[in-house]
């Protein structure tokens, strides 16, 4: 059973890892909890399924959401906020007001255009299963694995392998220096919407065809979730959202499989965050050790 | 002349608006060309409640649409007062309050949760309005007082029926319990261990997992279930998590049929499980091959409709209606006449089958049904009709 729970504990991870790490990337330039990507994650999931069931094409339906979602999160940052964010003394508590205002709104939007019914992939595989000795392996998951790894590969070549990665780590370490010293800053913040909406609406197609559903209240509990991940891993961190989302996979895992605790699951993140911000109250990853 | 025209005529009006005036402020309510108003409430935009909320909804809808196509009722049009609750506590003791303090309200019909019904029940009772609520299972509920009604069997009476299923038809042995983390889940979880206890049943509960209703993740639980030696899992749950133990269960192969409850009587689970969803076993109130015409009916003309098929929820909230519609025509809009009519009935005729009767707390006695999943479809598995087992006294 332990090999089975491993599996399943990497399985839930990875999907926590790449869920949170929209919201991260955004954390890491713009410095506001978006929890509006949550929001992405949800319409990111229905314009996947959208174009899955036009074309019956699966990779077009990661790709065309992505795309299309992370325009839209490039004219969020551009209409709201950034002007937000320009103005002289903002309190940080406003863009995360907005944010929560338009993640609420995206729920209504999506029930009001796509109906309160929930909605399925019916994305088939060859096998429903592969057995691996004791290990039983769901074709869902290699996916998630393979695009998991598949979207941070392609995070860290831009990041560090690429002029647009080396402005947004600049951007990301102090926006009025890079300012100053000719960096593109607007291109920056930019490019982290893109990658952040883009990620969440990957991550809410691979949780739609993991589950076979999707509903008007799916980024409900990656509203709250995520937070709990991408401050365990250090504040806008990539490698600690990772570490972080691959943590709590485990443990809400195996605190399931092998105790009866009387604390709801969802709550195992916050327990575990909490111990470890009294540990180590800069999170896994500090922001010093960025990608 | 002119005065004595402007005069005549403003006597007139006023003898005319005294005569409007004392229709429709009379005891039963209206005058017999005013429509008899029927007040409801759903979680119609709550995006987790959504589903069911449209459902009770568009069944509220099509029952007040049919009653009113077969002339209403004693030559009276039925008009449906309708509230979104937002599956929200607040926003429910606010419609309460709205539609108790309306007096052209007739009775209430509640197609709401437990959460947003509890809080409505005792403001209704109150006020003297009725209220029969269609599927909320707290005992709060019925508790408020005699004039809420409830078309639910208590839970942990569907529990024990499971109990008395998963022994006597299912001959279990050992059975793994995966219920949602709410009174809904726990409620059936007691009753199914009590009734195991009192029938000296021979299964032995060999794992047990509490479960959030927001967690989709059921690989874990299954995977201990089945490393356990379940020959069982009993899955009380909502349709969501319970297509997701389906889906884990037929996805890996595991040989362990599956008992659930009325929260999986959606066709929301067969098309979330999809073919992982035959052989499920669920408790509920609706036998989808019953013979008896008004079933059929209804079935046929919610899918004529809203072309999708109806659920649990919208059937309970149909029957709902048919109960305060037979008070009404039988009663007028006597509210003390029509609570002594509905907890007096007896084998009253509803789309979920008979309604034995109304306890003495408000809760409905009726059968519990039985339905198997068989190529994508409910089909009647059995009836548990044992008045031990469906009397909601003996809970």
């Amino acid at each position: 059973m332990f090999e089975q729970q491993f599996m399943n504990a990497l399985a839930i991870g990875s999907v926590y890892a790449l869920t949170a790490m929209g919201a991260t990337l955004i954390y890491g330039i713009m410095g506001i909890l978006d929890i509006a990507n949550a929001g992405a994650y949800l319409v990111g999931a229905y314009l996947g399924w959208y174009i899955y069931h036009a074309t019956g094409n699966i990779a077009l339906a990661f790709i065309g959401s992505a795309i299309a979602v992370g325009a839209l999160g490039v004219l969020l940052q551009k209409t709201i906020y950034s002007p937000i964010l320009a103005k002289q003394n903002t309190l940080s508590i406003i863009p995360l007001v907005a944010a929560v205002g338009l993640f609420t709104m995206s729920s209504d939007v999506i029930r009001l255009i796509c109906g309160p019914y929930s909605k399925s992939y019916n994305f088939k595989t060859s096998a429903d299963s592969i057995q691996i000795g004791p290990i039983v392996l769901i074709p869902a998951w290699i996916l998630i694995f393979a695009l998991t790894a598949l979207c941070l590969l392609v995070l860290w070549f831009l990041l560090n392998r690429t002029k647009l990665g080396l402005a947004w780590r600049s951007t990301a370490n102090d926006s009025e220096i890079a300012k100053v010293c000719g960096v593109d800053t607007n291109k920056s913040m930019a490019l982290s919407y893109i990658l952040g909406y883009g990620f969440a609406a990957i991550a809410g197609i691979m949780v739609g065809i993991l589950y076979n559903s999707i509903t008007p209240a799916l980024g409900e509990v990656p509203s709250y979730k995520m937070l709990a991940i991408i401050v365990l891993g250090g504040l806008g961190n990539p490698v600690g959202t990772v570490i972080a989302g691959l943590l709590i996979g485990f443990v809400e895992v195996f605190v399931s499989a092998y105790t009866n605790l009387p604390i709801p699951k969802d709550a195992i993140a916050f327990v575990v965050l909490i111990i470890m911000l009294l540990i180590k109250p800069e999170g896994l990853m500090g922001q010093k050790n960025k990608m | 002349m002119k005065k004595l025209l402007v005069t005549l005529l403003s006597v007139a009006m006023v003898l005319a608006m005294t005569a409007c005036g004392s229709g429709s402020g009379s005891g039963d309510g209206g005058s017999s060309e005013d429509p008899i108003k029927i007040g409801f409430f759903a979680p119609v935009s709550a995006p987790a409640a959504s589903a069911d909320g449209t459902s009770a909804l568009n069944s509220a809808k099509l029952a007040v649409e049919l009653c009113n196509a077969n002339g209403g009722i004693n030559g009276r049009q039925v008009e449906l007062v309708d509230f979104d609750d937002k599956l929200d506590t607040k926003e429910a003791a606010n419609i309460a309050e709205n539609l108790a303090s309306d007096d052209s309200i007739a009775a209430v019909v509640s197609g709401s949760y437990s959460g947003p019904t509890k809080v409505a029940a005792p403001i209704f009772q109150d006020a003297g309005k009725l209220m029969v609520s269609a599927y909320a299972v707290h005992p709060d509920v019925v508790n408020a007082g005699d004039l809420i009604f409830s078309q639910s069997f208590p839970q942990k009476l569907q529990g024990a029926a499971a109990a008395y299923y998963a022994t006597n038809e299912l001959k279990a042995k050992k059975v793994a319990i995966i219920s949602v983390d709410l009174d809904f889940g726990s409620a059936q979880v007691e009753g199914f261990k009590e009734e195991l206890k009192k029938i000296n049943s021979p299964i032995e509960i060999v794992y047990e997992q509490a479960i959030d209703i927001s967690d989709n993740d059921m690989s874990s639980p299954v995977t201990a279930a089945a490393a356990a030696g379940a020959d069982l899992i009993y899955s009380v749950n909502y349709y969501e998590q319970a297509a997701q133990v389906l889906r884990e269960v037929g996805q890996k192969k595991l040989d362990i049929p599956v008992l659930g409850c009325e929260g999986a009587d959606s066709f929301e689970l067969l098309n979330i499980a999809g073919e992982y969803a035959d052989g499920l076993y669920i408790t509920t109130n609706m036998n989808r091959d019953d013979e008896n015409e008004q079933t059929q009916e209804y079935i046929k003309n919610y899918v004529e409709k809203y072309d999708i098929q109806p659920d649990m929820v919208g059937a309970s909230v149909y029957d709902a209606f048919q109960v305060v519609f037979a008070a009404l025509e039988e009663c007028g809009e006597d509210t003390a006449a029509m609570q002594k009519y509905i907890a007096g009935l007896e084998n009253f005729n509803t789309v979920t089958g008979e309604l034995i009767r109304y306890n003495d707390d408000g809760s409905a006695v009726k059968p519990v049904q039985i339905q198997l999943v068989t190529n994508g479809e409910y089909h009647y598995a059995g009836v548990i009709d044992d008045p031990e087992i469906i009397d909601p006294a003996n809970y």
